[in-house]
């Protein structure tokens, strides 16, 4: 009986408290995780800063401001139109070509806004054409070039290559315009 | 410029993958999204793809690039920085907009996920200052939640009286009074007050489960019940509950050895064969199971099947042998640090943080034996931040490469900056611009000269100018003055000669004049486009030196930074993989004592059985030598 008893013991315990004994053992150091937590916690914090600082000296030594110039593409709505790819040509040269996945294309649509090429470009005007390609309406395969010439001034420029829903005609739309 | 139906409230829709919570409460403003860099910080933010998402977020903020979202921007951040794992740096944001938000229901809603999140993660005076700072602005059934997660903090914190005080008073009848009563019967049990958590624990029990939780529930309510009365020496009454625990399930080994137990302290050990013997089929890595072998050579010695009983205790030796052998195996195998790859392997490369979990556990014979472990909130959080470790350390030893790559990039460039320096001085010393600049203004002092005293003939292109000669001369000339008829007539035709070309430069010295001076302006904007070069390449000149240093600096200071974040990521991975290492082998050597001591208990009961065989073997020998 006594055999008994102290098999049962230490059982019905872990039942009743709702954790193993084991678990209890390694539950039962809450203070060496915290520690150990904190110490991650200010590890993020530093990686997270110096990586701003690396992303911001790539982009200042990359493309300096005076020469900058960023394409964004943006997805507004998007019902008659399912995204596959962005080609870019810049003063006749293609300078990108994007596929996107299913999961950026959702973050698009979202409001989320891709920039999908930087470049560095001497001042005066340029022209860009970019090939959109994806699904249209009906799901049927869909090609279309937007193009635009811009100048280049003094100073960082922002391109916006945007698709909108034209909902009269049920067709998609795609503009580029200056990013103001 | 987006008109977007991202929703402006950002602390709901906005944040509804980080605060599910938070989002019910969301209306569907569009928002404008005007600054770039923020449209690419959602970008990632919607692909749960954090760290990118809150390094675009920290440079624009930097360069205070974020005009038009500055309140949104600090909201995203505390919001990324939570989904990321980064719970403080997180609740320092929340906290500073907080203490501005004047809708309490918002404020209410965060402190509870806040709450939530420092629970899970064992901080629980924080957990506890968080909902303390709560009003009553939550929903029903979220009031419901966070009255529960205080009573659960109560508990773990070992205040059960006011835990209980807390739990006794919950009304209503939603899926959360099960858990309620479940967690009153625990605190009531660990307060010492076995008799009033027996009422509740019983009418737990006894309810018709709804679902799989609810009927879950029910049996540990039933377990945790039987368990305490056998304990309380009540074995007949134990039965019934132990009996309503399901047969498949994860209380059902428990309950059948529990049912097991009350028989035979009831000294039915016929019947308590029974449920033992079910028991014995099943998994050995359950101490259920284990102890289940030890009970049956138990039950039988009492049914005086010694033989049997014997045989049954040598099995159990033999199977605890082989069990200890495969946990020592186990141990080697966490031990030796291969159990992190095999764990992380799933896209280690994702920063998806807060919510990363290891989705299928993977196959191997440790898995078996650390599944309980990999369930507990301890292992899984360090688990996280181990992986969220090996992500930074990747993360810094692709920046280390590019760093190198920019450092050689920089000293190009630098070369070829200081190769082309006396190139462009020479050139430019051979150009004196103010001389040009002189010369131009007084090209315009004499073509207002020319325009004023109407001088046609200043105007007038080289051949006219030489026919013009021509004609005066020979209008002087003798021949042309002889009074003969000849000469008249010579005179006449002189002079009308004379006349056309005057009238003709007459006639074209207005725009002969205007494109002089269209190309005396053209000539000045070229000399002040000149000029602004000059100014330029001066500036550059005088700037660039500087910017070279400041590159230098920052390329050159960076290295060393990584260097040194790489060097204590080491040593905080290895420290945290130590600990996960201890918390694994701690659970397996607990495991293994078990397994100790029952071989022990087995082994003495052996023992036992074998003295008793041969004491009645010697008094049989001694019997026999009488007769």
């Amino acid at each position: 009986m006594t055999r008994r008893m102290i098999i049962s013991w230490g059982l019905a315990l872990m039942l009743i408290f709702g954790v193993t004994t084991a678990q209890e053992e390694s539950e039962s150091s809450p203070d060496k995780f915290r520690v150990l937590d904190e110490d991650v916690q200010d590890l993020k914090k530093e990686v997270l800063d110096l990586n701003r600082d690396l992303f911001l000296l790539e982009e200042e030594l990359l493309f300096p401001a005076n020469s900058q110039v960023a394409f964004f593409v943006s997805l507004d709505v998007g019902e008659y139109f399912e995204l596959d790819s962005v080609n870019l040509k810049i003063d006749g040269k293609e300078v990108a070509n994007y596929l996107y996945t299913e999961r950026e294309v959702g973050a698009l649509a979202r409001g989320g806004v891709h920039r999908v090429h930087m470049a560095n470009l001497k001042t005066g005007d340029h022209e860009l054409i970019a090939v959109f390609t994806g699904k249209g309406p009906s799901t049927r395969a869909y090609r279309r070039a937007a193009t635009m010439t811009f100048g280049k001034g003094i100073g960082a420029k922002y391109l916006e290559l945007e698709i909108t829903d034209r909902v009269k005609k049920q067709q998609p739309e795609f503009v580029i315009k200056e990013w103001e | 410029m987006l008109q977007r139906r991202t929703p402006i409230f950002a602390l709901l829709l906005l944040l509804a993958p980080v605060f599910p919570t938070l989002a019910a409460k969301g209306e569907q403003d569009p928002i404008v999204v005007n600054d770039p860099q923020y449209g690419e910080v959602l970008f990632y933010f919607y692909q749960e793809d954090y760290f990118p998402a809150i390094v675009r977020l920290l440079s624009a903020k930097q360069q205070v690039l974020l005009t038009d979202h500055i309140e949104q921007a600090d909201l995203l951040l505390g919001g990324m920085f939570l989904s990321y794992g980064h719970h403080l740096e997180a609740a320092g944001i929340f906290e500073r907009l907080l203490a501005d938000n004047t809708d309490p229901e918002i404020r209410d809603r965060t402190w509870f996920f806040l709450a939530k999140i420092w629970k899970q993660r064992g901080y629980l005076d924080k957990a506890e200052a968080a909902l303390a700072q709560m009003g009553d602005e939550l929903p029903d059934n979220m009031m419901r939640e966070a009255r529960m997660l205080q009573a659960q903090i109560l508990i773990d914190t070992g205040r059960y009286g006011e835990a209980v005080a807390k739990l006794a008073s919950w009304r209503g009848r939603t899926e959360w009074s099960g858990y309620a009563k479940f967690n009153l019967g625990v605190a009531l049990v660990r307060n010492g007050d076995v008799e009033t958590a027996s009422g509740i624990l019983d009418e737990l029990g006894s309810m018709n489960p709804y679902n799989e939780e609810t009927a879950a529930l029910r049996d540990k309510a039933n377990l945790a019940l039987g368990y305490s009365l056998l304990q309380d020496g009540r074995p007949g009454a134990a039965k019934e509950p132990l009996q309503r625990v399901r047969l498949e399930g994860p209380f059902s080994n428990k309950a059948l050895l529990g049912v097991g137990w009350a028989d035979a302290e009831l000294n039915n050990y016929e019947r308590a064969l029974v449920p033992w013997m079910e028991l014995q089929g099943r998994d050995l890595l359950d101490p259920a199971v284990q102890e289940a072998m030890l009970a049956i050579p138990y039950g039988l010695s009492e049914l005086e099947s010694i033989s049997q009983a014997a045989d049954h205790y040598l099995n159990a030796v033999e199977a605890f042998y082989e069990e200890t052998n495969r946990i020592d195996r186990t141990i080697e195998f966490v031990e030796s640090g291969d159990m992190f790859a095999k764990y992380l392997v799933e896209s280690p490369s994702d920063s998806s943080g807060w919510y990363w979990q290891i989705a299928d556990l993977p196959e191997g014979p440790e898995t078996r034996y650390l599944y309980h472990l990999l369930a507990t909130h301890a292992f899984q959080e360090g688990l996280k931040n181990y992986r969220d470790l090996t992500y930074l350390h990747d993360n810094l030893t692709n920046w280390q490469q590019s760093i190198n790559v920019y450092t050689a990039m920089l000293e190009t460039r630098l070369e070829a900056y200081e190769d082309q320096v006396p190139r462009v001085e020479n050139t430019l010393g051979r150009t004196n611009i103010d001389d040009l600049i002189e010369r131009k203004l007084e090209y315009d002092a004499l073509i207002t000269n020319i325009e004023r005293s109407n001088d046609w003939l200043a105007l007038a292109t080289e051949e006219e100018f030489e026919l013009w000669g021509e004609i005066t001369s020979l209008e002087i000339s003798p021949a042309a003055s002889a009074n003969i008829p000849e000469a008249a007539e010579v005179r006449e035709k002189i002079s009308l000669l004379k006349g056309v070309l005057q009238w003709q430069l007459e006639r074209e010295f207005g725009s002969r004049l205007w494109e002089i001076r269209r190309n005396l302006r053209d000539t000045g904007e070229l000399l002040v486009e000149t000029q602004r070069a000059r100014r330029q390449i001066d500036e550059t000149m005088r700037t660039e030196p500087l910017k070279f240093a400041d590159f230098s600096d920052r390329v050159y200071g960076l290295g060393p930074r990584i260097d040194t974040m790489q060097v204590r990521l080491d040593e905080t991975m290895a420290d945290q993989r130590e600990y996960l290492q201890s918390i694994a082998v701690n659970e397996l050597q607990a495991q293994k004592r078990r397994l100790d001591t029952y071989t022990l208990q087995a082994r003495f009961a052996l023992a036992a059985i074998y003295d008793q065989a041969s004491a009645e073997a010697e008094s049989l020998q001694e019997a026999e030598t009488l007769q």
